[in-house]
């Protein structure tokens, strides 16, 4: 019996083996080494990198945190830091709100109308981000759509949002939105029928039976939606390199400035671990919500 | 041995190198009958392509009968690294590598690390038509073929009279604010060579000359006075923005939003060839100092076949038939002097190449300036 479950166990392993040497390899390896670089080694895998940059702080013994120090200092980079919290902060807590609501919106009232609203809420799915963002910034720039009827019906000093950083806010909203509708209505959709009608049938309104049992029954798919929007509006790139003022702007174009146009690849990559810290608090909080709700189904199926 | 024998000696072996020498004269002119193949490696996008293609090398091939060209293609530079790679490697055994003349990016690189033929050994008459200065940056080891200059663009319809010095274009700015904007630098150089310009109008000769050559970061407080001047347009820039990409500033251009802006040469002539621009835009070259510019240059590794060959069609490529071909179908500039190009061609330039092309800085001294322009203007 011992023998046979050790068997097994190896068998896994093996079986899993490949994948994890793939993701070692070419993901693990290449952070360590970029994290050796931004902490001044430059070394075996950095010396062609370290080779051609510019503002290098190198150290042939221990580490430093020189290059922290520069990029943290930087007034540029403190606004673009801010700018990139507020942007994600808002979007999120936006993309959360419309899609629980278009969502919510589709699983009550199962008309023809919320089935046409929830699937035109898709279609930004299937709109690559470079079109939807020159899109974006015709729309809201100065001789752009919303100014021109605004200006039709009277309002003469609508602001004109193209180039910034509400122009990049509305884009991340648009990109993110399908997503989160998708994710949500599949989550309120998994809510049994006669748990709703029994709270119907025992008098409950239909607030309460939102707060009692849709909220609480839904809690996960909120937390993916809230969690993956957050990380891929941290990350963004094409969105406020199109759309955003010229500073400050989110951290994807700064980092790609410093990287190609200043050729600063060590600050470029102190920057990309910035951001990584920031996705990985976020991501905490997405592992902490599947773990609470696997206990919780655990101790009671 | 006696007299005789050696003026009979003499006499044979007289015959022989007589006979010898026929031999090889005949050779000779066999050879010469017989076709040579060069090959020519290019990379860009397909106006690169199309240029080489079907004008300039089906039009050496008519003339020179004995020369084949053989033309590979590299879309988008996807093979510059393995290319220059493969051969920095066969110059450094003295091996052919199986290219003869090189029209990319990777040359200047190239050029600069000796791998190619310097132009002093070139034997092709048009290359003394050459601007001089566009052989320092590669260290007169790559040939300029055509170029690009940044000009300014400008409505005719809303500004009748453009201004002609950089300082008129900046009473310009401050008189029409919102009417102008440049890409930020570190997205197009169309943007950079603005920055740089205003910068370098504070800048001595010498000190420039240092900056164009190489790389000297303790310079680089010269750059402080420009910098100011720059942030201080940001209250007469359209919106306060600086689009990215040189694209975007001709999508405003086009649209009406700006009057006028610094763009590539190239990149407009085109645009108004395909209606991007409406003919209103009209183009023009400022002074005290003109806008930056740059070449695209051919270069001869050292260890090419067929280099007698391969310099005939280099002259070809300068000859001005060539670059009357260059300029319409590139919208490049010639990188010979006008006076040798048609009427046609010169009173198209007319406007716009006062100047020759004037040079920028070195490529880590370029970094620096974006980063600081970064830093300190918007």
């Amino acid at each position: 019996m011992r023998r046979r479950e050790l068997r097994e166990g190896a068998q896994g392993l093996l079986m899993v083996l490949p994948p994890v040497a793939v993701i070692a390899v070419f993901i693990g390896f290449p952070v360590v080494a970029a994290i050796a670089y931004t902490l001044g080694r430059a070394g075996g895998p950095n010396s062609v990198v370290a080779s051609l940059g510019q503002r290098q702080f190198i150290v042939q013994h221990g580490v430093t945190l020189d290059a922290y120090r520069d990029v943290l200092g930087n007034k540029t980079i403190h606004r673009d830091l801010w700018a990139t919290v507020w942007v994600t902060v808002l979007a999120t807590l936006v993309v959360v709100v419309v899609s629980w609501a278009i969502a919510l919106y589709l699983r009550l009232a199962d008309t023809r109308l919320a089935r046409i609203v929830s699937g035109l809420s898709v279609v930004p799915l299937f709109i690559p981000v470079v079109i939807a963002s020159y899109a974006m910034l015709v729309f809201y720039s100065s001789d752009g759509f919303m100014r021109s009827v605004a200006y039709h019906l009277g309002w003469h000093s609508f602001p004109t949002l193209g180039f910034t950083l509400w122009c990049v806010f509305l884009a991340e909203v648009w990109v993110n939105i399908p997503f989160g509708v998708l994710m949500m209505s599949s989550g309120l959709n998994g809510v049994p029928n006669n748990l709703i009608e029994a709270a119907r049938d025992s008098g409950a309104s239909m607030p309460r039976v939102v707060r009692s049992i849709l909220l609480p029954m839904n809690v996960i798919p909120t937390v993916i939606v809230a969690t993956f929007t957050a990380i891929y509006v941290l990350g963004s790139f094409t969105v406020p390199y199109l759309t955003g003022p010229t500073a400050p702007n989110l951290l994807g174009p700064s980092m790609s400035n410093f990287f190609s146009a200043f050729n600063q690849p060590q600050q470029a990559e102190v920057l990309a671990i910035v951001v990584f810290v920031l996705a990985l608090g976020i991501g905490a909080v997405y592992v902490w919500a599947n773990v609470r709700t696997g206990k919780r189904s655990a101790v009671a199926p | 041995m006696n007299r005789k024998h050696l003026g009979a000696i003499i006499v044979l072996a007289l015959a022989v190198v007589l006979a010898s020498l026929a031999a090889t004269s005949k050779a000779a002119t066999k050879r010469q009958a017989k076709t040579d193949t060069i090959v020519l490696y290019a990379s860009g996008d397909v106006n690169v392509q199309s240029l080489w293609q079907q004008y300039i090398i089906p039009g050496f091939e008519k003339k020179n009968k004995n020369i084949k060209v053989k033309f590979i293609f590299s879309e988008h530079g996807v093979q510059d690294t393995t290319t220059l790679a493969r051969i920095g490697a066969a110059v450094k055994q003295r091996k052919w590598p199986g290219i003869d003349l090189v029209d990319a990016g990777l040359v200047t690189t190239l050029a600069t690390d000796g791998l190619t033929q310097p132009v002093t050994k070139a034997t092709a008459p048009n290359i003394k038509n050459v601007d001089q200065k566009l052989l320092t940056p590669v260290k007169g080891a790559a040939i300029p073929y055509r170029g690009s200059s940044v000009v300014l663009a400008y409505d005719s319809k809303n500004v009748p009279t453009p201004p002609k010095s950089l300082g008129a274009l900046l009473a310009w700015i401050k008189a029409h604010p919102g009417k102008f904007t440049y890409n930020s630098p570190n997205s197009g150089g169309s943007g950079y060579s603005f920055a740089e310009t205003v910068v370098d109008s504070f800048i001595p000769a010498n000190v420039l000359k240092q900056m164009q050559t190489g790389y000297f970061p303790n310079l680089e407080s010269n750059w402080k006075q420009g910098l100011d001047l720059l942030h201080s347009l940001n209250q007469y820039v359209y919106q306060g923005v600086y689009p990215n990409g040189n694209a975007a500033v001709l999508d405003l251009l086009g649209k009406g939003q700006i009057w006028v802006a610094p763009v590539w040469s190239d990149q407009s002539l085109t645009a108004l060839k395909t209606g991007q621009l409406p003919p209103s835009v009209h183009l023009t070259q400022i002074a005290n100092p003109s806008f930056t510019g740059g070449a695209a240059y051919l270069g001869v590794p050292k260890s090419a076949k067929h280099k007698v060959d391969v310099y005939k069609f280099v002259d070809y490529v300068l000859s001005p038939a060539a670059q009357t071909q260059i300029i319409n179908v590139m919208s490049g500039f010639p990188a010979i002097p006008l006076k040798l190009m048609p009427k046609a061609i010169q009173n198209k330039f007319a406007d716009v190449s006062a100047n020759s092309l004037r040079p920028t800085y070195a490529q880590k001294q370029q970094s620096d300036f974006k980063a600081q322009w970064q830093q300190t203007v918007p």
